[in-house]
């Protein structure tokens, strides 16, 4: 079962070696700093990273980030291929020193609700402490400044994830729209809806944001999601 | 070019102790003791606009100062003591001023030099390519630094005249790796010798042209190369750009000697030169950009 897990957002920019001289948006990365500690500290048998790729697949845990795609004067590491989510989760992993068991499971960015959560539940079921760190980001049209310009259902639309993560309503992250997210390009619709699936235990969990907010027009959520244990 | 050293590898520019690395590229910003210098004449002949001058060129990004008493161009004698009066006691008021900036004095006068460098000076720039050669022992004597340039065999202070070469980058190689020869024996550190090709100095436009395209056959020689291009006529009669408008040009030039590994930029317009000189090296990838969010958020 899920002892913990948390939500953290997966721009590229959140690898510091892509942002240049400047380190942009210190807090968001201090945000994510301190959730994945925080679902360390739960003791989990096995970590599990979970975030959008083009298909539903386990990659190997000990690949990595490979900036090169974004940035080729960095040079060429890691594993080519590899879904940004999971790199960055991994990334975050490896800074808050996770040495132990990792699963790095990309789920497809347009599988059907159903899929996602069959695909949490079954992780679930990967050990009897299993740790979920799910990378997915909301709309990149929160501003007219965003990557896919502004849309006015971004806002509410982001409002609605992060109420559900914060209440740890499980039923309304499972019932997300995967045309409206898609429509709104939000990229973390599949991740969270595998955390639904994951976490329809007989508990309610309890939400704890760190951040939320969209610097850039893109909605970055980071939320601790604990689980009370008997 | 017979009997002088092959290429000598790369490596830090070293004036008076301050050391900077082969991928840094440097602004050497010109500040003028002169009532009547080409590109506004006058500006920083009194003493307090000068200094005001170099407060702001620092600011602006200023790695080295050039400061020079004698335009280059024909005009009223202006003796070796003139000149003195005119860029030593100003020499050691930035001295005072800037304790680790580097101080070079443009000047061909072994006189004006040494009293230059017993003010502070790190760097003699030689533009008149070694014709009073006591000022390589002037060099030597006080670990100073010397620029090596090319100016077709003219005396100071005249113009070129209907000069032809058969072949002006060999001419430009041979003046310049022969005054680095002999400065080397004159024992002046190799670690503190710059070349240039002294654009507009013995030469017509065309030849301007020649070396700036050029630049990697002299850069290829593993000296550091000091390119002095702002503002010039060359670039004014490419352009057909009177002297006000000659700073699209001068960049233009500017970025062209930074890709092809000129090291230091003799600059009027400090801010606008050390930005291109950054963008280059952004390019280039030898400075990180300042900040990158587009399309990665």
């Amino acid at each position: 079962m899920i002892v913990r897990a948390a939500v953290c957002p997966s721009p590229p920019l959140l690898a510091r070696q892509l942002t240049g001289q400047a380190d942009v948006f210190p807090e968001l990365r201090a945000a994510c700093a301190a959730a994945v500690p925080a679902l360390l500290a739960a003791a989990p048998d096995v970590l599990v990273v979970v975030g959008a790729g083009s298909a539903t697949a386990t990659w190997d845990p000990d690949d990595r980030l490979d900036p090169s795609a974004y940035a080729p004067a960095l040079g060429t590491a890691g594993k080519p291929g590899l879904p940004l989510a999971l790199g960055l989760g991994a990334m975050l992993l490896d800074a808050a020193g996770h040495a132990g068991p990792r699963v790095l499971q990309a789920v497809a960015e347009q599988a059907p609700g159903e899929e996602c959560l069959r695909l949490g539940a079954s992780l679930a079921d990967l050990a009897p402490r299993v740790g979920l760190l799910a990378m997915g980001d909301g709309s990149a049209r929160r501003s007219t400044a965003a990557p896919g310009h502004l849309d006015p259902r971004a806002a509410p639309f982001d409002a609605s994830v992060e109420r559900a993560l914060r209440d740890g309503d499980i039923a309304a992250l499972a019932s997300l729209e995967p045309g409206l997210a898609r429509d709104l390009l939000a990229t973390g619709r599949a991740a969270w809806q595998v955390l639904a699936g994951a976490m329809s235990a007989p508990h309610t969990p309890v939400g704890q944001v760190l951040y939320a907010d969209a610097p850039l027009g893109v909605g970055y959520l980071v939320v601790v999601l604990g689980v009370p244990e008997r | 070019m017979s009997g002088l050293p092959g290429p000598r590898e790369p490596g830090p520019l070293v004036l008076r102790g301050r050391s900077f690395p082969p991928g840094r590229l440097l602004v050497m910003a010109i500040v003028n003791r002169t009532p009547d210098s080409f590109y506004r004449p006058g500006l920083t002949w009194d003493e307090g606009a000068a200094l005001e001058r170099v407060h702001q060129v620092v600011a602006e990004g200023a790695d080295i100062l050039d400061v020079g008493g004698v335009p280059a161009k024909p005009g009223a004698e202006v003796t070796a003591l003139e000149e003195m009066r005119r860029v030593v006691p100003f020499i050691a008021a930035i001295r005072a001023a800037y304790p680790d900036l580097v101080i070079s004095a443009d000047t061909w006068r072994h006189e004006v030099g040494r009293a230059a460098c017993e003010a502070g000076a790190d760097l003699l720039n030689d533009t008149w390519g070694g014709w009073d050669p006591e000022l390589t022992e002037v060099a030597a004597g006080f670990g100073a630094g010397l620029v090596c340039s090319h100016a077709g065999g003219l005396p100071p202070r005249t113009r070129p005249f209907r000069v032809s070469y058969p072949d002006v980058v060999a001419d430009v190689l041979d003046r310049v790796l022969g005054l680095a020869d002999r400065a080397v024996r004159a024992g002046v550190d190799p670690a503190g010798i710059i070349i240039d090709p002294a654009h507009d100095f013995g030469k017509n436009s065309w030849h301007s042209l020649e070396i700036t395209r050029r630049l990697d056959e002299l850069t290829a020689t593993g000296w550091p190369v000091l390119l002095s291009a702002s503002r010039k006529d060359f670039v004014g009669e490419a352009l057909g750009a009177g002297i006000d408008d000659r700073l699209s040009g001068t960049l233009a030039v500017t970025a062209l000697g930074a890709w092809l590994g000129a090291r230091i930029f003799r600059a009027h317009d400090v801010a606008q030169t050390r930005q291109a000189l950054d963008m280059v090296a952004a390019v280039r990838g030898d400075l990180l950009p300042a900040r990158t969010v587009r399309g990665l958020a």
